[in-house]
């Protein structure tokens, strides 16, 4: 969690960093390590409200009253002196003046409101946001339907003043002159019709309602911000550097030594990159560093496009998190008197959630490489258990020995992975995928050896994921040989006729069948325009 | 929900009038139906709402939004589209003892509310509630007899909407129940007061032979606190349900009232009722606008019938008078829905050739030999305060009150049972015991909450029946 929110601070560290928790018994201690964390808010979610297309059976009996939550977190908080640094939030089912005093009583900053704005807006409450029909143009995109909407900002607004309004008389009557002064004043609430109701016998309320001892100097609401630790990280460096690249596209060539205490690298880099050139980003290798060490945690967290981070060393966990279009390459020092194809080089959950680049690493993976990979593409020469465990989309190319349960919930994309001891099948989950061969195809060009992805060749073999397998392959091996200078690639392609029998294709049935409907129907539109 | 575009792909379709000059040369209905297919095309536009409107459960102001009697409606829109017309009938049935005559005669306030009332038009429920129960009753009206009997005796007084449904679903119950109506037959305003070109009494006297098949016992004639002693009748029976309506209409007491040709509606319209099905008129001058110029004072539902019946009669000519001013015809449905809005309503009659003026105010009738000649009225502002300048005088033959009714007759059953009522005049009970002031008498309908729909007649029909068998057997199964 605490890695998480780093992370996602150095993408963003004008973006504050939200933790939603289900409200229930034990959610102090969680929230306590949410603070230390160093979230920015944590909210308490309460099992009222409920979105509009949420199954009854969900709304009515899934969760706990925010109540229960909010009074454990805010009591664990003050206790741990970590209360100062974060904003207490609180939502579900938040409709009154009334719901937001006996929150901050009970110890909230903030508030969420959803569904009571919504109807303020004209939602009636149709239930129909999941089917496209929302008849007063709230939940649809549908020009017709939008048409109906016949909401105005100054609806919300007027139904937030009402709010305000008796929070402010509320206030009054309880004797506060500012909100701050109200949050976790507990025994304010007055709690004879909930305690003294026949169906409360037997209950006890008194941990609801206890207020938390705390020193005079201890603060009981939010009035401190949190020390993200990212003023002087690695990448502010790089950005200094990559002024140029950053204003005008001229490419750079960085150099760094690099620390595994230096955490996300990359990820600050890559957000000044998006914030001028959006996802987009810069044209290949305009921003080029050459590290040398051992990376912390999230070695090129959501790099962008236009950024290449070679690495001559080693990497911890979440490299490529999120990769967003960069290019990754590690590979141990030349000097290194390591076995690269025996030794682990990046850590466990590489490429979590990564939507585009490519990555090239010398040397065997983690577990759970490319969790939740939904379009980079990777070449390793090993794997530990789970590999492209959830993938989406992307490729994957495994150049050695994988762990069990390879392909788990494997519902896109394409692995292809070296079996030379024809032993792959029983390390993979055939729940969701098959096995095919790579299919021997003429022209495997031996002069696509040096051919850049980003040319003609990767257009043409990575475009249509249905044909030229073996081209695909090759060409990426080809890669993989090129930037990390790799022994095993340049063997297979040396013996390729050897070697490419021995590759396995792991195909996820339900991508074979959903890249065929759409092959047909581009043909189907393409014949309609001639 | 049938068909989950439907409401975007089709557009709302009603049942149409035979043309005036064809159907004001009968007395029956002329409402002609629509074809199958297209009610079931209209039952697709229903957009099965998670908060569904219609159903009369929610609330926005202070009444329920939509059906009174909580009728089904999107599930039996859904079975309608798939073309499952027993199950619709099941299900409507559940709800509601008269679908045919809410069918026809309901002011639809679920259409006022449904969702697609907000800036379309809404779905054609009543003619699809409609459509159900003609073909149930195509197919045989069948009686639901009890199980067991309870060996309980209930006395209702009054076969009116109210009465008829709680006589229903108490004999539904086991209970042996005796209904007694004040003239020949059963039915009430349904048949008395609602002329037979909205609704003919067929569908009364199917329902009453539905009822005495399932042990209902109807005694006609039979005018409790008159010819019935009223004290007698608490005493042989365990409970007592007065569904008598609020027949008390509300009188024009100004100058020249005293003048003949001047009749309230509920003096008018039975006896045209009564000549339609060649029952006695017994001991009464007939009242007849033929080549009369008739004025109809009051606007609402009552003005509405005695102009269809007096253009029936052949008058030679109608005029419509209402105090309060001419509504919008169209209502701002961004303030008004999914409540019943205020609104210009044109009501077949009102399309048979009538004069209708708005704020007016009649202060004198004058004649000539004791027979109304002449009305004397003014325009009045909305606090009905005569404008200066606006005197006017129409001549006239016959003088219709269709004012309203305020309140229970009291003379007779009430007075006799020496019952509490409420400051309006109507049996004081609530709604939820529908218990008056003697322990085992109930009051339901018009004569507890004063003049309304026939569909809250049946919503308290029913809900009264709900607290008359919990109060004899201690618990009940019978739905509120």
């Amino acid at each position: 969690m605490a890695q998480l929110i780093f992370d996602l601070k150095n993408v963003n560290p004008a973006g504050d960093v939200s933790v939603k928790l289900v409200s229930e018994v034990g959610v102090g201690t969680v929230a306590a390590g949410v603070s230390k964390a160093r979230a920015d808010h944590v909210t308490i979610a309460g099992f009222e409200g409920g979105t509009g297309a949420s199954p009854l059976t969900s709304i009515k009996h899934a969760g706990s009253p925010w109540e229960i939550g909010l009074a454990e977190t805010h009591q664990t908080l003050v206790i741990n002196r970590l209360r100062g640094r974060i904003s207490v939030q609180v939502d579900g089912g938040i409709r009154t003046g009334r719901d937001v005093v006996v929150g901050a009583l009970l110890g909230a900053d903030e508030f969420g409101f959803a569904t009571a704005p919504l109807i303020a807006a004209g939602c009636i409450m149709m239930r129909k946001c999941h089917l496209n029909t929302c008849p007063v143009g709230v939940a649809t995109q549908d020009p017709v339907l939008r048409k109906r909407f016949k909401g105005q900002p100054e609806h919300v607004i007027n139904y937030f003043f009402f709010v305000a309004e008796e929070v402010r008389e509320l206030m009054a009557e309880l004797g506060f002159r500012t909100f701050d002064e109200m949050v976790g004043q507990m025994q304010m609430l007055d709690r004879r019709k909930l305690v003294e109701h026949w169906k409360a016998k037997g209950l006890d309320f008194s941990k609801l309602f206890t207020k938390p001892p705390a020193a005079k100097d201890t603060a009981i609401y939010r009035c401190e911000v949190q020390d993200h630790k990212i003023k002087d990280i690695l990448d502010r460096k790089l950005i200094a550097q990559s002024q140029s690249a950053l204003d005008r596209g001229a490419p750079v060539r960085l150099q760094a030594a690099i620390r595994n205490t230096d955490r996300a690298c990359g990820g600050m880099l890559s957000g000044e990159v998006a914030k001028r050139y959006g996802h987009e980003g810069l044209p290949h290798d305009t921003i080029h560093v050459r590290f040398a060490g051992t990376a912390g945690q999230s070695f090129g967290a959501w790099l962008a496009r236009g950024i290449t981070f070679e690495l001559d060393g080693d990497a911890n966990d979440y490299v490529g998190k999120g990769l967003s279009g960069g290019r990754l390459v590690i590979r141990p020092p030349a000097d290194s008197g390591i076995v690269p194809e025996e030794s682990i080089i990046v850590g466990n959950t590489v490429l979590y959630g990564a939507i585009e680049g490519e990555c090239y690493f010398r040397g065997v993976a983690g577990e759970r490489f490319a969790v939740r990979n939904s379009g980079a593409v990777a070449v390793i020469e090993g794997a530990g258990d789970h590999c492209c465990e959830y993938m989406t989309g992307g490729v994957v190319v495994v150049l050695g020995r994988t762990g069990r349960n390879f392909a788990a919930g494997m519902s896109g994309g394409i692995a292809y992975v070296l079996d030379d001891d024809n032993t792959f099948k029983s390390r993979c989950n055939m729940a969701m995928v098959e096995l095919e061969p790579v299919p021997d195809e003429e022209h495997v060009a031996e002069q696509e050896f040096g051919v850049d992805l980003e040319s003609h060749g990767r257009v043409d073999v990575m475009s249509d994921l249905t044909v030229k397998d073996a081209e695909r392959l090759n060409l990426l091996i080809s890669n993989h040989a090129r930037y990390t200078g790799s022994k095993r690639a340049a063997e297979i392609l040396a013996n390729w006729n050897h070697y490419r029998p021995l590759f396995r294709k792991v195909m996820p049935v339900e991508y074979r069948r959903a890249l065929a409907e759409m092959a047909k129907e581009k043909a189907a539109t393409m014949q309609a325009a001639e | 929900m049938g068909k989950i575009t439907g409401f975007l792909e089709i557009e709302r379709e009603d049942r149409d009038y035979q043309p005036v000059a064809e159907r004001i040369t009968h007395w029956h209905e002329f409402v002609l139906p629509l074809p199958e297919k297209d009610v079931r095309e209209q039952a697709a536009r229903c957009m099965d709402c998670g908060v569904p409107y219609c159903h009369g459960t929610s609330r926005i102001t202070g009444a329920p939004t939509g059906c009174p009697v909580n009728n089904q409606i999107p599930d039996w829109n859904d079975l309608v589209y798939r073309g499952n017309w027993d199950e619709a009938a099941r299900n409507l049935h559940s709800t509601n003892n008269f679908p045919e005559v809410t069918g026809r005669v309901c002011p639809a306030p679920c259409e006022a509310s449904c969702t697609l009332n907000i800036d379309e038009n809404p779905v054609a429920i009543k003619t699809i509630e409609c459509e159900i129960a003609d073909r149930a009753i195509a197919h045989g009206l069948k009686p639901e007899k009890p199980h067991r009997k309870t060996g309980k005796k209930i006395a209702i007084v009054g076969s009116g909407p109210a009465g008829l449904a709680c006589a229903q679903q108490l004999a539904r119950a086991g209970h042996d129940v005796h209904v007694y109506e004040r003239w020949a037959k059963a039915g009430g305003l349904l048949r008395y007061g609602i002329p037979d070109f909205k609704m003919e009494k067929v569908h009364v006297d199917r329902r009453v032979a539905q009822m005495q098949a399932e042990g209902v016992v109807f005694h006609y004639n039979a005018d409790v606190g008159v010819n019935v002693p009223a004290d007698k009748l608490v005493k042989d029976h365990d409970a007592v349900v007065l569904t008598g309506g609020s027949e008390k209409p509300r009188d024009l007491p100004i100058p020249g009232r005293e003048l003949k040709g001047i009749h309230f509606a509920m003096d008018f319209l039975p006896q045209q009722n009564r000549r339609v099905s060649n029952e006695p008129q017994g001991d009464v001058a007939p009242i007849l606008a033929t080549g009369k110029k008739v004025v109809v004072i009051g606007g609402g539902d009552t003005g509405s019938d005695c102009i269809g019946t007096s253009i029936r009669q052949k008058a030679a000519s109608v005029t419509n008078f209402e105090i309060l001013p001419q509504p919008p015809e169209h209502e701002n449905k961004m303030l008004t829905w999914p409540d019943w809005p205020l609104k210009l309503r044109i009501s077949s009659s009102h399309e048979e050739g009538v004069t209708r003026e708005f704020a007016v105010l009649t202060q004198k009738f004058t004649g000539e030999r004791g027979q109304v000649k002449n009305l004397h009225c003014v325009h009045v502002d909305e606090k009905f305060k005569p404008l200066p300048g606006t005197e006017f005088v129409i001549d006239t033959d016959l003088v219709l009150l269709a004012m309203g009714f305020v309140h229970p007759l009291h003379e007779g059953m009430l007075k006799s049972l020496n019952i509490a009522l409420d400051q309006r005049g109507n049996v004081s009970a609530d709604t939820t015991a529908y218990q008056t002031s003697l322990p085992n008498v109930f009051a339901a309908g018009d004569m507890r909450r004063g003049q309304s729909l026939v569909v809250w007649a049946i919503r308290e029909g029913r809900q009264a029946a709900h607290a008359v068998d919990k109060f004899l057997m201690g618990a009940t199964t019978l739905p509120r």
